[in-house]
C-alpha cells in the first residue's frame, strides 16, 4: 500500500468520525487491498474514450 | 392430501385448490405458521413470525374467495419477505441491531402489490446483516441453516428466504440480489432464484446499498412459480426512477413451448473458473441434457471479463454513503463483517468510481454483442456448494477464496455481473454433491427477455436429477 496507514486512519476519523485501532485496520485491509488491485488491473485500460455505464434515460414514462 | 404436505407442493398446485375452495388458505396459512415455529430452531430463517397478522389476512382471503372474489395464483398463499423490505407496522431491521426498532410507515411496492394479488406474508426473514454478504451468519440474529445440511450457510444475502421455500415453510420469498443474494441462496438451497432486468420490478421500499444493481425477486420451488411471482410484481413504477415502462410479458405463456431452435451461448471465460469438481461436473451435465432438449451449444468469448473486479467498486463506495448515518453514532452496533467491508469504502476514489463504471459499461456492450449471436448464456450459478457456517475460506485448485467479510467475493463471481450488467439470471436447480448438497444452473437472457430465461429454466427442469427432491431436514 502506498499510502501511509496513518493518512488513512485520519481520513476515516475527518469524514466518518470513526477512529480505528491498528488492529481494527487489519480487518478493513483485505477490502482495500482487493480495491487497490482492482485500480491496479484497470491501468491495464485506455478507459478515456469510453462512455459510461451509467444509465441515462431522458423522461420515458413521463417521469413524475 | 393432508394440509402439511400441501406445503411441499408448488403455488401452480395449490392455486387451483384454492380457487376452487377445496382447500382454504386458512388451513394453509396455518399450517405453514405451525411449520415455520417447527423449524425455527433448526433453521433460525425469520427475524419475525407474523402469527396473528397472517392469520388475519389469511381469513380475509377466505372471505374474498367464498364471495366470488378470486384475485389470481397468489390468493391465500404463504409467502415471506426479506427483512431489508419495507412491512408497514412490521419491524423490518435489514438484519441489523443499528436498525432493530425500525418499523416503516408504508409497505415496499413489491408487498403492496403481492398483498393486492392475495398473498399472505407470514413473517420477515432472516439476512446478512444489511444485505452485505452471502453467507447469511447474521451476528445479531444468528445464524440461517442450511435445509440440506444444517451445519452449511444457506447462501446469501436472502439465506432466510432460501432455506424457507426449500423447507416448504413459505412457497415463495421476495429476497434481494445486489450481487446474486437471491441467486446464490437459490443455488445452494436448491430452489429457483429470479433476478430480473433491472429497471423491471420496483425497489421502492428497499433499502438500498447501491442504487448501480439492486433488484428485488423471488425465490420457489419451480420455475413456474417464479413466473406467477414475477407477474405479480413486474412493472413500471413513477415513484421508483429505476424502473422502466417496458411492456409485462406474460411469463407463463412461454413455459411449455420447448427449446428447439434457441442457441445458448457457453462463455469460455470467467464463469467455468475456479470451480468445485462436484460443480463442473453438474453443470457440463445440465448443458449436454440441454442440448438433447435441442438447444444449439455456441461457445462465447467475454474477454472484458478478466476486469469484472471493477464491478465492485460502485458498490464499495455506494456502500459507505447508504450507511454514513448510522457509522459514526451507532459503530459499535455494527458485526465485524459489514463495519470493516464498509470502511474500505471510504477510500475509493472519484476518478476509479469512473474508470468502474467504464469498465461497466465494455462489459455491458460485450454481453449485448455476445447475445445478439445466442438466445441465452448457460453457466454456474455458485462456484461450490455450500460451505460451512463460520468458514471464512474455501480452498479450491491450491488457491484460497473468501467466502466472507472484507475481500470476499467468491460466491458471488458468478452472479455479479448480472447485478452490473442488469440482464435477466435465473439460478435452476441441476443436481446434488456426493453429501446431498444442491447445485445451480445459471441462465443469462437479453434484456427484459425474462420469458425465454424462463422457458429454458423450465424445460430444463423437466429434466432436471435436482427434480422433486427435498431436504429431509433430520
Amino acid at each position: 500500500m502506498d499510502i501511509d496507514r496513518k493518512t488513512l486512519r485520519d481520513m476515516l476519523q475527518l469524514y466518518q468520525g470513526i477512529e480505528l485501532s491498528d488492529e481494527e485496520f487489519d480487518l478493513i485491509e483485505p477490502e482495500l487491498q482487493s480495491y487497490f488491485d482492482i485500480v491496479e488491473k484497470m491501468k491495464e485500460l485506455d478507459l478515456s474514450d469510453v462512455p459510461s455505464g451509467r444509465l441515462l434515460r431522458a423522461s420515458e414514462g413521463g417521469g413524475i | 392430501m393432508a394440509t402439511n404436505e400441501l406445503l411441499d407442493t408448488t403455488i401452480a398446485d395449490l392455486a387451483p385448490l384454492i380457487r376452487d375452495r377445496k382447500v382454504s388458505p386458512v388451513e394453509v396459512t396455518e399450517a405453514a405458521l405451525a411449520r415455520a415455529e417447527e423449524l425455527q430452531p433448526k433453521l433460525n430463517s425469520f427475524i419475525t413470525i407474523l402469527n396473528d397478522r397472517a392469520m388475519n389476512e389469511a381469513k380475509e382471503q377466505e372471505r374474498a374467495i367464498a364471495s366470488g372474489n378470486y384475485l389470481g395464483p397468489l390468493q391465500g398463499i404463504p409467502i415471506g419477505i426479506k427483512d431489508n423490505i419495507a412491512t408497514a407496522g412490521i419491524r423490518t431491521t435489514l438484519g441489523s441491531k443499528v436498525l432493530s426498532d425500525h418499523v416503516p410507515d408504508e409497505d415496499a411496492h413489491v408487498v403492496t402489490l403481492c398483498r393486492q394479488a392475495g398473498a399472505i406474508v407470514i413473517g420477515k426473514e432472516n439476512l446478512e446483516e444489511f444485505a452485505a454478504g452471502a453467507t447469511s451468519n447474521n451476528p445479531h440474529y444468528g445464524a440461517v441453516h442450511n435445509p440440506w445440511k444444517l451445519d452449511r450457510i444457506p447462501g446469501g444475502s436472502s439465506g432466510g428466504g432460501g432455506a424457507n421455500v426449500a423447507a416448504g415453510v413459505t412457497f415463495a420469498s421476495l429476497g434481494t440480489d445486489l450481487g446474486g443474494s437471491v441467486r446464490i441462496p437459490g443455488s445452494l438451497c436448491g430452489v429457483v432464484g429470479l433476478k430480473q432486468t433491472f429497471g423491471r420490478v420496483s425497489q421502492r421500499g428497499l433499502m438500498v446499498t447501491s442504487f448501480n444493481g439492486d433488484h428485488i425477486g423471488p425465490m420457489t420451488r419451480s420455475t413456474r412459480d417464479a413466473a406467477l411471482v414475477l407477474q405479480a410484481i413486474a412493472g413500471y413504477d413513477p415513484l421508483d426512477p429505476s424502473t422502466v415502462p417496458v411492456p409485462v410479458d406474460d411469463y407463463s405463456d412461454g413455459l411449455g413451448k420447448g427449446l428447439a431452435g434457441l442457441k445458448m451461448g457457453i462463455p469460455s471465460d470467467h464463469f467455468f473458473d475456479h470451480l468445485g469438481p462436484d460443480v463442473a461436473i453438474a453443470v457440463e451435465r445440465a448443458i449436454a441434457a440441454l442440448e438433447e432438449l435441442g438447444v444449439t451449444p455456441v461457445k462465447v468469448a467475454l474477454p472484458t471479463m478478466k476486469y469484472s473486479a471493477a464491478l465492485r467498486i460502485p458498490g464499495m463506495a455506494d456502500g459507505i454513503v447508504t450507511h454514513e448515518p448510522y457509522l459514526s453514532s451507532s459503530r459499535q452496533e455494527y458485526g465485524p463483517d459489514t463495519l470493516y467491508r464498509t470502511l474500505a469504502g471510504q477510500f475509493v476514489l472519484g476518478r476509479d468510481y469512473s474508470k468502474a463504471m467504464k469498465v461497466q459499461r465494455l462489459i455491458k456492450e460485450e454481453f449485448a454483442r455476445v447475445l445478439q449471436k445466442v438466445d441465452f448464456l448457460a453457466a454456474p450459478t455458485c462456484p461450490v456448494v455450500a460451505p460451512p457456517i463460520g468458514a471464512k475460506n474455501v480452498s479450491m485448485g491450491g488457491k484460497e477464496f473468501s467466502t466472507r467479510g472484507p475481500g470476499a467475493g467468491y460466491l458471488a463471481r458468478n452472479t455479479s455481473p448480472s447485478n452490473s450488467t442488469g440482464l435477466p439470471a435465473v439460478s435452476v436447480p441441476c443436481g446434488h454433491n456426493d453429501e446431498d448438497l444442491p447445485i445451480g444452473l445459471q441462465i443469462i437472457g437479453r434484456p427484459f427477455d425474462e420469458t425465454t430465461i424462463l422457458r429454458v429454466a423450465h424445460t430444463y427442469e423437466g429434466v432436471s436429477p435436482a427434480q422433486g427432491r427435498r431436504p429431509s431436514l433430520n
